[in-house]
């Protein structure tokens, strides 16, 4: 059985994912041990304590478990896949809490096809990591919060708007530069938008 | 809320893949965008962009009960799961089994580092054929089954936004008298929110079933009967059910 485990090891994550889709426990073991902490970094990010933040990545990573047959290859990599996933679920979940408890302070404040290492997929994902932490850095504060507000803390443009009283055209307008300037980043290193 | 289109489409494409726009705004632009599919690629690329987000923030530990909690769950579904498909993973363990002691062999005859790669090369790739080998399999006995159902049931197509959108509904009568309505690739809905079937005879609604769409597909016997009816409808509706439809139908047949 660890032998058989350490073959998985070796598996693709776009391999990985089609036998969770046959029902393997084991593949999506693996899945969750190379994925599970940057789920649960972004749930924990988007939610702000650890019980939501577990029971979020749970409910994240059941879906990945029931729903592999929905993954589509050509809309990105499986862990860009399982991140979204996390990211959808965290939006419903703090849009549908009857009363916001977020606090003031959350406003100041390519994979290769195959794994050659265990090793060296992680120290790639580290190295994707980093990379856009320092395209994030590029940006003025006043385009991260905004994107941040968006994509981690789920207020719409519209809340955004209201919560900063910006017109609803600057919010916008912010957004759309943030995206841009991240875009850029890695266009002038000549290198792909990670997926 | 003006109309949809290319201005605000343009408009409104950040704010949705930051997942930044309310609700009624997001449908109108994913309608938008299930009929002007040739601008899908524009949002997937955009989507990327966003996406990169999730990647920045500090790194946080799970505890292992977690995965403990998780995996526990994982296991009591696998058993059913495979009971009802080809048992793509026991092959699979057969095979490495026996990939296993050709490799014990192998390393006995091949002296050296670049041997072991090559052999560890063409084990990935065998497997990737196996897995493919497999899934053409599960293709086929579904290709069967479907067959089968067409030769014994009568369907009904539904239509609708969610149909337009790539989701299939069909309301099928099988041998046993049963109703059943069949949906795949439907969008998913909030955890607050569930489908709900309508059964609608002289203009009156009669809940007849509710489901909650996943990837796999769903199929839900429908409660009332359809003899003698208008129209089936399906509805989004807060979870639990509604004693009457609060939305406009996203799926429906006239009979």
């Amino acid at each position: 059985m660890a032998e058989r485990g350490r073959q998985y090891l070796i598996l693709a994550d776009e391999d990985l994912i089609s036998l969770v889709e046959a029902a393997d426990a084991e593949a999506f073991a693996t899945l969750y041990d190379r994925h599970s902490r940057a789920a649960f970094s972004l749930a924990y990010r988007m939610m702000g304590e650890r019980q939501a933040s577990e029971d979020l990545t749970q409910d994240a990573f059941l879906k990945v478990w029931r729903g592999a047959s929905s993954y589509r290859a050509d809309r990105g990599s499986v862990r860009t896949w399982i991140l979204s996933i996390v990211h959808n679920r965290g939006i419903d979940q703090i849009r549908s809490q009857a009363s916001r408890r977020r606090t003031q302070e959350r406003v100041e404040a390519s994979a290769p096809r195959s794994q050659p290492s265990e090793a060296f997929a992680e120290a790639w994902r580290n190295s994707q990591r980093d990379q856009v932490r320092e395209a994030l850095n590029t940006l003025p504060s006043e385009q991260l919060k905004i994107l941040e507000l968006a994509y981690f803390s789920g207020y719409t443009h519209v809340e955004i708007s209201d919560l900063l009283d910006l017109p609803l055209g600057t919010v916008k307008g912010r957004m759309r530069l943030g995206l841009k300037k991240i875009r850029d980043y890695f266009e002038s290193r000549s290198a792909a938008v990670p997926r | 809320m003006s109309e949809m289109n290319n201005e605000r489409f343009e408009d409104l494409k950040d704010a949705y893949v930051l997942g930044a726009l309310p609700e009624e705004e997001r449908l109108s632009f994913e309608d938008y965008l299930a009929t002007h599919p040739e601008r899908q690629a524009e949002i997937d690329e955009l989507g990327a962009v966003a996406g990169l987000l999730a990647f920045s923030p500090q790194e946080q530990e799970s505890s292992p009960e977690l995965r403990s909690r998780i995996m526990e769950v994982v296991e009591a579904e696998a058993e059913p799961r495979r009971d009802t498909r080809r048992s793509v993973s026991a092959s699979i363990g057969d095979y490495l089994s026996v990939r296993s002691l050709a490799l014990g062999a192998a390393a006995l005859l091949v002296i050296g580092l670049l041997s072991w790669n090559v052999l560890l090369q063409g084990q990935v790739s065998d497997l990737q054929g196996q897995v493919r080998n497999a899934q053409g399999q599960v293709e086929d006995l579904q290709a069967q089954v479907e067959d089968a159902q067409a030769q014994q049931s009568q369907t009904i197509k539904l239509e609708g936004s969610w149909a337009e959108q790539g989701a299939t509904a069909e309301v099928a009568s099988m041998e046993e008298n049963e109703i059943v309505l069949v949906a795949r690739n439907m969008p998913s809905v909030p955890d607050d929110r569930t489908c709900q079937i309508w059964v609608i005879k002289d203009d009156v609604p009669k809940p007849s079933g509710l489901f909650q769409p996943d990837g796999n597909g769903t199929a839900t016997p429908i409660t009332n009967s359809i003899t003698n009816a208008d129209v089936i409808a399906v509805t989004v509706e807060p979870a639990g059910g509604s004693e009457q439809p609060t939305s406009d139908p996203v799926l429906l047949a006239e009979l």
